[in-house]
């Protein structure tokens, strides 16, 4: 074998490093380790000035072994293995010390940082000896996409990837795609409506020849990896055989009994056969069996006897079959804050306090009052109030801020003074209006008449004390910039719910394998540099699932993660870390206790020698089955016992 | 330009107490709107929480001695502001270093406390003479419980009734408890809420010294401030004992079915949840519970019960200060008993005792409204 | 001068390690003493890692994980559970204390939780004093 030469570079990372470790003498302290030829400190290792110096040390000083002393290896660990790879050296024959994230910045800064600084590049300078080269591998991929949840951000991940020529699945668990923006009448800030543009996108969604969409469905179960992802769809029964329905709706028409309407926010009714909204896609309807009488009572049947199409289908049965997908886009939105949770606001006690989401169905011209703006008892409203925050920025509920519903409470204000001529009350902490024309669209609403008042609400209550309070609602709140305590009498309350992550949240993060962040919210792989990306390779968050945000950077964001699903699929192999593990038949026993612990069923057992082996497409590299090997036949690559050893002893020198 | 900042020491003294979350309010003006004051006469929270981070308060304002510490806003505020801890800390810097006037009524009371162990200004030979005639042990080696019973009820003669009915209660059960030795001296908990630090100090430490010394495991309290001091504040100076509100132990009692009431008691009560077991201490059930259990008793609530409670307008301090007619939450109170057809209200606190006892006399409702602690009504359900 | 305990760390790469990232992100301020290694996921941790660790003069090892169902690997720290049974049982034979080997759930996004766990753990290993098997196996060396 060649001889061991290491170089190693110390990061300044500008003052991040410098300004509390001293590089120069750590780079010093490095020289004297064995095997090191050269070991420098540069003020950005990363630059490409820095990515330059590492080369030119390979080929002027044939140095074969490289020690990266600067920031996480999860931030630039591919960076500097690619200068390796450029350089013609094999890109595992590197290895990092973190002396940023978990030194320099972790620790209170003393003379303690540099020792342990020194001690990080030795038990990385010990354990690269030891770094043998890997055989990259390429794998091929599955060019189909797996998208969940078909509301707006979806939909627009399954355009981008089937516009290319791509098959894309759609699984949505509703009986209709579109998600929150088909509950809308308009939508802020253009106030166009959002029908007239959500419509034909469902239409397109439905009609391209590259999209399937399967409603009614969910995942249940997900195997394999990147590029080759194997998902298995439960859909449940329709009760209507979507071959044969021609979505007539004289079913629903028929049908006897009803349901509140989840897609009007409960403030409707529905048949117990229906589609969620008119202009639903597929517009086909589904037997909703805890509402319908033949599936309670045994006896109905109506709308069997009115389709004449033949339609429906009681025997129908729940199906569930597998795809296989390269890469699976998750959409799967928010769900909207329980008002009912703040007691003080009186949702649920007082019929005439709204959620927004009610009041966008009461706006919309297909809602239960056909978009007229009125109260429980049918008058017209004279005062509205507009309570922002209404589960957000808040300790009790949620810390953030749910970033659409000053917004949305602006488009109220507009929407009111169109329809009545009602007298607006807005209760806001902060007005947050940061996106491309919205402090335009805050201005045009302030020129419209409305009432701001800056102030938390306390309380709305129906106790008068004053003859101009009676028969009101009365919303009690501190003008804080006046310092005056206000009772704002008003007919009609909605609150501006916080946007939550859904409810099962935490069952789907665990079934995809990907994390969430502190307040429940899909986690990306990074804040910053990678909002679509998960930490689990080849599956991509896109919407509200990642954190509330408005339309257009929902879409953004959605088509962010189809180019990056498109960027594999065109390049139709990816490579694969060659950290697998391996199996040494000459040291296996044919125990077979691995064959069990390995959580992708890489390992077999080979009948005809008697010893285990790996299939090391499958192998994902996680190490159980070397650590579990009592015969200490299998090595994890790029983490052997040989160099993890070396670095304990390089830690504890 | 105008400076801010006079005293800049009693700035940082309130910017410390107030912590981590005193820099965190937003100045969303919910306590503001929460607080109680508000239904009476301006009270701006949010204003002293704003003058408090920028070292601005008006240590001369009337302002500094109105909070009753009742919680209200503490347990809203979407930040996690310690508002009573801020209210305290400005009253702090008023009382230990002179930069504003304390009130009067408070300035006897806090002498009182400091001179003779209670507010009243009464002996401290005589604080057992309310159980004279009831055979009541002092507290010895052996003994399990110590009743603690709160100076008001000690010494103020309509008040002694919530301690000789608790104690009437015990005997009858035999209980094995006593009461602890003239010694002991008053908790501590509202004159420290009232600014005087040094005081409590010196009061628990007395107190803790006299139960370690003492031996005491177990402490019944019948007042809530009490209560809520040696829970929550005596630990941290050493003062390690379990503590059990009166009607939490009631309710025990009655659970394990020890205590029986057989006699009816045809009234219609509404219960009233002090502060510091409410809202403080989250105990809201037990009290329910016991005069759920008394027959004959229907129980009614107020609009604002549980964690919405109104204060009585005693905490704080502000028991011994006055509180003009037109602005006393209690009368309030006896409003809202009488509109909901009440003939009892019941009490767990012998501060909201003397408050309603005060607002039931003044507001002439003395024949059509009967101000009762629990324990008398438990009492009076065992014939005794 | 006073007992520094030197604690070897192993974290799995998915969450604990990142959560280390994300408390220097955050600036959050620990005890130096945890020397971190990174491992792919902390089932893969070898008992023999955690042994030579002590064997080679720490007086404490620390072992993180995703929690409970966010393993990267699915159920790889299930199985990091069921060895660390195990090893405690040797190490009771071995007559190294309980708290020198511990095991804590890190997330990635629990920044605040790994400080706590290091400031944690280097207290309790300071209050054991140095570990006997390192001070023998450095007196051997010697
Ligand atoms: C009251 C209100 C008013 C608003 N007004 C505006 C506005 O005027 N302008 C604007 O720009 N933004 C507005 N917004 C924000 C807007 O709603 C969001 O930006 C947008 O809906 C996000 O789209 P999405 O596709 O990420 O999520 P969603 O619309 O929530 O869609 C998610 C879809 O995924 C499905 N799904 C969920 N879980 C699963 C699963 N496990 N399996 C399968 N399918 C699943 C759901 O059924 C749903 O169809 C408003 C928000 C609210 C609350
Ligand atoms: S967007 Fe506005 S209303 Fe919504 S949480 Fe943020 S500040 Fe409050
Ligand atoms: S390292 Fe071993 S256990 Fe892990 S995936 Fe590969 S073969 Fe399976
Ligand atoms: S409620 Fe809390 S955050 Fe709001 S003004 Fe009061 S103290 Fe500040
Ligand atoms: S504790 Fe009670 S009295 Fe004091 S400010 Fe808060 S709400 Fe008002
Ligand atoms: S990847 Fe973190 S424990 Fe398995």
């Amino acid at each position: 074998m060649e001889k061991v030469k290491i170089g190693v570079y110390v990061c300044h990372c500008g003052t991040n490093i410098a300004g509390t470790v001293d590089v120069e003498e750590v780079a010093k302290y490095a020289e004297t380790l064995p095997y090191v030829v050269v070991a420098r400190h540069y003020p950005y290792t990363c630059s490409d000035p820095g990515q330059e110096l590492i080369k030119k040390d390979i080929k002027e000083l044939g140095v074969n072994r490289i020690v990266v002393a600067s920031c996480s290896p999860r931030l630039h660990e591919k960076t500097f293995q690619g200068v390796l790879r450029e350089a013609g050296l094999n890109p595992y024959l590197f290895q990092m010390a973190n002396i940023r994230e978990q030194c320099s910045w972790l620790h209170e800064p003393g003379p303690e940082l540099t020792e342990k600084a020194k001690r990080m590049v030795g038990a990385a300078v010990n354990r690269v000896a030891r770094h043998v080269p890997l055989e990259i591998r390429a794998v091929p991929i599955f060019p189909a996409t797996l998208v969940v949840g078909g509301g707006i951000a979806g939909m627009q991940a399954a355009l981008e990837i089937a516009n290319s020529n791509h098959m894309v699945y759609i699984v949505e668990r509703e009986p209709s795609i579109g998600g929150h923006m088909a509950q809308f009448d308009k939508t802020f800030p253009t106030l166009d409506c959002a029908a007239c543009i959500l419509t034909p996108r469902m239409t397109e969604v439905s009609r391209h020849p590259f999209i399937r969409i399967l409603t009614y469905s969910e995942v249940v179960a997900i195997s394999g990896y990147v590029g080759n992802f194997k998902v298995k769809i439960r859909r449940k029964p329709r009760y209507v055989d979507e071959g044969k329905c021609i979505g007539c709706l004289v079913c629903q028409e028929k049908c006897p009994w009803t349901a509140l309407s989840e897609f009007n926010a409960g403030t409707g009714k529905r048949k117990a056969i229906y589609t969620p909204f008119a202009q639903a896609v597929p517009n086909i309807p589904v037997i909703d069996t805890e509402h319908c009488a033949y599936f309670l009572k045994g006896k109905c049947r109506a709308c069997e006897k009115f389709c004449d199409a033949n339609a429906i289908n009681f025997e129908q049965s729940e199906l569930v079959f597998e795809l296989e997908v390269g890469n699976i886009i998750m959409a799967t939105g928010f769900d909207t804050f329980e008002a009912s949770s703040v007691p003080q606001y009186g949702y649920g006690r007082y019929p005439n306090v709204f959620t927004s989401i009610e009041f966008e169905r009461l706006c919309s011209p297909t809602g239960p009052t056909e978009g007229h703006i009125i109260l429980a008892d049918g008058r017209q409203p004279e005062s509205v109030a507009i309570v922002h925050c209404v589960g957000s920025r808040d300790k009790n509920y949620n810390e953030y801020c749910s970033r659409v519903c000053c917004m949305h409470a602006l488009k109220y204000s507009h929407l009111i003074k169109e329809k009545t001529n009602a007298e607006i009350y807005q209760m806001y902490i902060d007005m947050r209006c940061f996106g491309k024309g919205y402090e335009e669209f805050y201005n045009r609403i302030s020129n419209e008449g409305v009432n701001f008042i800056r102030g938390k609400v306390a309380k709305v209550t129906d106790e008068a004390i004053a003859e101009e309070e009676k028969g009101k609602l009365i919303v009690l709140v501190e003008d804080t910039l006046l310092g005056t305590m206000l009772r704002v009498p008003v007919d009609m309350v909605i609150l501006c719910i916080a946007l939550e992550p859904r409810k099962d949240a935490n069952e789907v993060a665990q079934l995809f394998h990907i994390g969430r962040s502190a307040d429940g919210f899909f986690l990306e792989r990074h804040p910053k540099l990678d909002p679509v990306a998960t930490m689990s390779e080849g599956i991509l968050i896109a919407g509200c699932c990642q954190g509330p945000k408005d339309i257009p950077d929902s879409v953004a964001q959605a088509s962010a993660a189809a180019a990056r699903a498109l960027a594999m699929i065109a390049r139709g192999k990816i490579e694969v870390a060659a950290v697998t593990a391996s199996i040494d038949e000459t040291k296996c026993s044919g125990c077979r206790i691995c064959n069990l612990l390995c959580p992708y069923d890489a390992i077999f057992f080979d009948e005809e020698t008697k010893v285990s082996r790996i299939n090391e497409v499958l192998c994902q590299g996680c190490g159980v089955c070397a650590a579990a090997c009592p015969s200490g036949a299998i090595t994890h690559n790029y983490f052997t016992a040989d160099e993890i050893e070396a670095e304990i002893e390089g830690v504890l020198a | 330009m105008e400076v801010l900042s006079p005293y800049k020491e009693a700035a940082d003294v309130i910017l410390e107490a107030g912590g981590e979350p005193l820099k965190l309010c937003y100045q969303c003006g919910l306590c503001t709107g929460i607080c109680p004051w508000n239904m009476v006469r301006s009270f701006l929270v949010r204003r002293i929480m704003h003058e408090a981070q920028l070292g601005a308060t008006n240590f001369g304002s009337e302002d500094v001695w109105t909070c009753v510490t009742c919680r209200a806003c503490v347990q809203r505020c979407p930040r996690g502001v310690e508002i009573i801890d801020v209210m305290r800390a400005v009253r702090r810097a008023v009382a230990s270093l002179g930069l504003g006037i304390v009130p009067d009524a408070l300035r006897i009371s806090a002498k009182n406390i400091a001179g003779v162990g209670n507010p009243l200004g009464e002996a401290p030979e005589k604080r057992n003479d309310w159980a004279k005639d009831l055979k009541v042990k002092n507290f010895a080696s052996g003994t399990e419980i110590l009743y603690f019973p709160c100076c008001v009820p000690s010494y103020d003669a309509d008040v002694k009734t919530v301690a000789r009915s608790s104690v009437t209660i015990f005997n009858k059960l035999k209980i094995n408890y006593g009461l602890i030795g003239t010694e002991v001296k008053c908790c501590g908990e509202s004159i420290r809420k009232a600014g005087h630090e040094d005081t409590f100090q010196s009061l628990a430490k007395n107190n803790i010294n006299l139960f370690a010394s003492n031996g005491v495991k177990t402490v019944v309290a019948a007042s809530p401030h009490c209560y809520h001091t040696f829970k929550n504040e005596y630990p941290e100076l050493g003062g390690k004992f379990e503590v059990i509100h009166i009607t939490q132990y009631l309710a025990s009692l009655i659970e394990q079915g020890k205590l029986k009431l057989s006699k009816e008691v045809n009234k219609k009560v509404i219960y009233s949840d002090p502060c510091y077991l409410g809202r403080h201490n989250s105990v809201y059930d037990e009290p329910r519970k016991v005069l759920q259990s008394i027959p004959g008793l229907e129980l009614l609530e107020f609009p604002d019960a549980r964690e919405e409670g109104l204060c009585c307008g005693g905490g704080g301090g502000r028991i011994w200060m006055d509180t003009p007619k037109g602005e006393r939450f209690s009368d309030i109170r006896v409003e809202q008993a009488a509109a909901k057809g009440a003939d009892v209200i019941a009490l767990a606190c012998p501060y909201c005792f003397l408050n309603y006892r005060d607002s039931v006399l003044s507001m002439g409702k003395a024949e059509t409204m009967q101000v009762r602690d629990v324990g008398e009504l438990v009492a009076e359900a065992m014939s005794i | 001068m006073s007992f520094e305990p030197k604690i070897v760390g192993f974290l799995c790469n998915w969450c604990s390690y990142a959560g280390a990232d994300l408390a220097g992100i955050s600036r959050l301020k620990c005890a130096p003493n945890v020397h971190i290694i990174r491992m792919m996921c902390s089932g893969g941790i070898s008992p023999f890692f955690i042994l030579k660790a002590l064997e080679a003069g720490a007086d404490g090892v620390l072992i993180c994980g995703c929690n409970l169902g966010d393993c990267h690997y699915r159920e790889g720290n299930y199985k990091t559970i069921r060895r660390m049974t195990l090893l405690k049982k040797v190490l009771g034979q071995l007559g190294i204390e309980q708290e020198r080997v511990q095991l804590h759930w890190v997330c990635a996004s629990c920044g605040d939780e790994f400080v706590d766990v290091v400031n944690r753990m280097t207290a309790d290993i300071k209050e054991l004093g140095p570990s006997r098997l390192g001070v023998k196996s450095r007196d051997l060396t010697r």
